[in-house]
């Protein structure tokens, strides 16, 4: 097979071995959990439910009108019991309620019936259904894009242009994180069902899994899963791709120019180029959606780093605080040594103060780090290497940016390219000054953005 | 609030284990070669030139960044290579309180003045070759035959091949002014590295197993090397020269893997390198042929620097560039 990848890009060290031989396990036993309302890229939604409501298992309880709305279902049946802003995995407050389990049935009582505490749809054949039932289970199961930008898939899955390619996004190029390797291990079905039904809404001729090299051994698993799905039986092209380890692979952009060749136009999507790329957990959960009614409301993480005594791939509900995964014994910190907790991977995950934030549908890993990988450095002075300006993989020229930028030139730095940065990481990880360069390119960006506005407002 | 101890910062949490001082310490190494053949074709006294001159940079470094309350840099080894740098493309009998001043004005007016490490504009070694060439010309011009590990007083002085050449003899006149059979044996002996010359440009065999080296762990990139030869190389053949001697004579090599390629003076754009090299080779065959030094390597890399930051303009495309879609222009038809 051959192996294809994008120009540019870096080796940070992969650090997977500590979690990649763990299979998949479940919390079973959830006291409590924080949902938060707006866990989408998207407009804000309005919490359905009030303190003192008695919500069923994947009951809808936040929701709103528009096109760029994801609505949220509670992943336990129990009584909301508050509903308050509280910190949230990207370290800003924001409103979340707060739901308690039901007790169990005390002595002499019965249990109460299933249908009492469940609340799913009908499952729905996808393969007989509509475009636009299809696209309104997706939406109404709540699915985003869970590798970690939030994107509502049924917008993604209803492109203004043809599209050629699905592609399933297995390179997880952040260091650390396992979990869609294992799922591909242990879901290959599910992850070709969910590329057969993702290929069949937005009529692809073919479908792609994409997996990088270090992850070479699910590949029997899922060409044996493609050879014997009913939906490759009845003339559906699903193939695997094998793609260099090399961050960040992963990254939409860099995975459709590495297996395309095309690149995704400045300011477009992936449409643009005929493709669709999905995240390997959303294409599970759209399984689940058709096949069983049921809403996103859990989903599996990696919890590892140096600082975890014992690391775990995990499925938990959505919105477990992260210390009750920890609390049920699924997962060991070494609190001595316990230096960063990051939600997300190394490179774009975000730092955060404890380990009580709860689990996101966008939460694709926790790691807990020691001293050593937590290490930081003092910015220096740049020495104009060039070292960013060949890893990058846009091609921004990361050094003359951070110049434009720190001069407050925003025409050139517009010039160069800010917007198209998709803000990976990659040159402050490569710059032997330890220079912010990415730091000061998501400020730049935001800046820019103002000032555009600011510019059309006058305009008018 | 964040726990005791819990460490906050915006992403990326990973960091390359590359560091600017180990950058500074690879070229230091690569140097070594060259350095060692100076003082095996010199005698001591070159090592002393090489100390006083390395010693003079970093302490100009460290006394001026004291001076404007700096913080203290001269633990990156930038200085260092500049004093190195500056030793390796003197005359090897050059005064060793000149070296110094040298080195000093290298470092404080070239590179502090501007800013320090990454903002200097100017190759600061070069700049400190320049200022002496111009304050002491005939120091500066005045060379001597290799004498090996003997004492300074033994010395002989001799013209380099390039001088010679600028007086106008032919190739096999300076071939046998060194003692070869013939040209061939000449361009040999002229590659391993017995002649008269700067301290440490006359081994091309040598400083080639440095500059490769450098290439090959990635500190330095080809383009401007390569840039820098292949265009001396034909520019040297347009003109009507021997292009082998051009570049196995005076400092091209030299200069090729370790002025041209300086950070801080060199554009970041790939195709801004390959432009600046073929630039550094034109100048220099120009300033050889029709100048009034026999050399031209110095003045051609300075002259380049002053470019450097119109060719970072020469970027790469971006990713998904799209073309500006100009104006459609009404035709005269259309006007009427």
């Amino acid at each position: 097979m051959t192996v294809k990848t994008f120009k540019g890009g870096a080796h940070p060290p992969e650090r997977k071995d500590r979690s990649s031989g763990l299979a998949v396990e479940r919390l079973r036993e959830v006291k409590q959990v924080v949902v938060p309302v707006n866990q989408h890229f998207g407009a804000p939604l309005q919490a359905l439910v009030k303190v003192g409501d008695i919500v069923k298992r994947g009951q809808k309880i936040a929701d709103a009108d528009g096109r760029m709305t994801v609505p949220v279902h509670s992943p336990i049946a129990g009584v909301v019991k508050k509903i308050e802003p509280r910190t949230q995995s990207n370290n800003n407050d924001g409103p979340c309620i707060i739901i308690e389990a039901l007790p169990p049935p005390a002595e002499g009582q019965a249990a109460p019936a299933p249908e009492d505490l469940v609340d799913f749809m009908p499952p729905l054949d996808v393969f007989s259904c509509t475009k636009e039932e299809a696209l309104a289970r997706v939406r109404a199961a709540g699915i985003v894009g869970m590798g970690g930008a939030g994107f509502p898939v049924h917008v993604k899955l209803a492109p203004s242009k043809p599209i050629s390619y699905v592609i399933a996004n297995g390179a997880e190029c952040e260091p650390f994180l396992t979990i869609d390797e294992r799922t591909m291990i242990e879901r290959p079905e599910d992850v070709v069902e969910g590329v057969a039904i993702t290929m069949k809404i937005v009529s692809a001729s073919e479908g792609i899994i994409a997996v990088e090299e270090n992850k070479a051994h699910a590949i029997p698993l899922l060409e044996k899963a493609i050879a014997s799905s009913p939906r490759t039986r009845a003339g559906m092209k699903i193939r695997v791709q094998l793609l260099k380890t090399k961050y960040p692979q992963g990254g939409e952009k860099m995975l459709i120019a590495a297996i395309t060749g095309k690149e995704v136009p400045s300011g477009g999507l992936p449409m643009d180029v005929g493709c669709v790329v999905q995240n390997i957990g959303s294409l599970c959960a759209m399984v689940d959606a058709f096949k069983e009614g049921k809403p996103l409301i859990e989903r599996g993480l990696t919890i590892s780093g140096g600082a975890c005594a014992k690391p775990v791939n995990v499925i938990a509900p959505i919105g477990t605080p992260v210390a009750d995964i920890i609390a049920a014994g699924l997962a060991q910190v070494d609190e001595a040594a316990l230096a960063m907790i990051i939600y997300g991977g190394p490179m774009m995950g975000v730092a955060v103060p404890n380990y009580q934030i709860p689990v996101q549908k966008n939460t694709s890993g926790v790691l807990l780090l020691n001293a050593e990988e937590a290490k930081h450095y003092d910015e220096e002075t740049c020495i104009r290497c060039g070292r960013c300006m060949r890893a990058c993989s846009c091609r921004l020229s990361p050094a003359l940016l951070a110049v434009a930028i720190e001069s407050e030139d925003y025409k050139e730095a517009e010039k160069i390219g800010l917007l198209d940065c998709i803000e990976c990481g990659t040159c402050s990880f490569v710059c032997p000054a330890h220079r912010h360069l990415v730091q000061r390119f998501r400020v730049g960006k935001q800046v820019l953005r103002a000032l555009k506005q600011k510019e059309a407002q006058n305009a008018r | 609030m964040p726990a005791k101890g819990i460490l906050l910062s915006s992403s990326p949490h990973s960091f390359t284990p590359v560091s600017t001082s180990r950058i500074m310490l690879s070229v230091i190494i690569a140097l070594i070669p060259a350095v060692g053949y100076g003082v095996y074709l010199y005698g001591f006294s070159a090592l002393a030139l090489i100390l006083v001159s390395v010693i003079s940079a970093v302490a100009a470094e460290f006394v001026f960044r004291k001076a404007i309350k700096a913080t203290t840099t001269i633990g990156d080894f930038s200085a260092v290579i500049t004093g190195l740098l500056l030793a390796l493309i003197l005359p090897p009998k050059t005064p060793l309180w000149m070296a110094a001043l040298g080195a000093i004005f290298a470092i404080v007016v070239a590179k502090e003045f501007f800013g320090g490490l990454g903002t200097n504009p100017f190759n600061p070694a070069l700049i400190g070759r320049a200022f002496l060439l111009m304050s002491f010309p005939a120091a500066i011009t005045t060379w001597s035959m290799p004498n090996g590990l003997a004492l300074a007083a033994d010395a002989t002085s001799a013209a380099t091949p390039l001088a010679l050449m600028k007086q106008g003899a032919s190739l096999a006149d300076v071939a046998t002014y060194f003692g070869a059979s013939d040209t061939g044996a000449f361009l040999r002996q002229l590659f391993m590295g017995y002649r008269s010359g700067s301290l440490g440009e006359s081994s091309i065999l040598l400083i080639l197993l440095g500059g490769l080296f450098l290439i090959g762990i990635g500190v330095v990139q080809w383009i401007v090397p390569v840039s820098v030869l292949a265009s001396t190389f034909v520019f040297a053949w347009v003109f009507g020269m021997n292009p082998l001697f051009a570049l196995l004579t005076g400092g091209v090599v030299f200069g090729a893997f370790f002025m041209a390629t300086d950070y801080s003076t060199r554009p970041l754009t790939p195709a801004g390198q390959a432009l600046f090299g073929i630039g550094i080779g034109l100048i220099t065959v120009i300033i050889r042929k029709f100048g009034g030094f026999p050399e031209g390597v110095t003045y051609s890399i300075l002259i380049m620097n002053i470019i450097t930051p119109f060719l970072n303009k020469i970027r790469v495309k971006k990713y998904g560039y799209v073309p500006p879609v100009k104006p459609i222009k009404p035709t005269k038809e259309a006007g009427k």
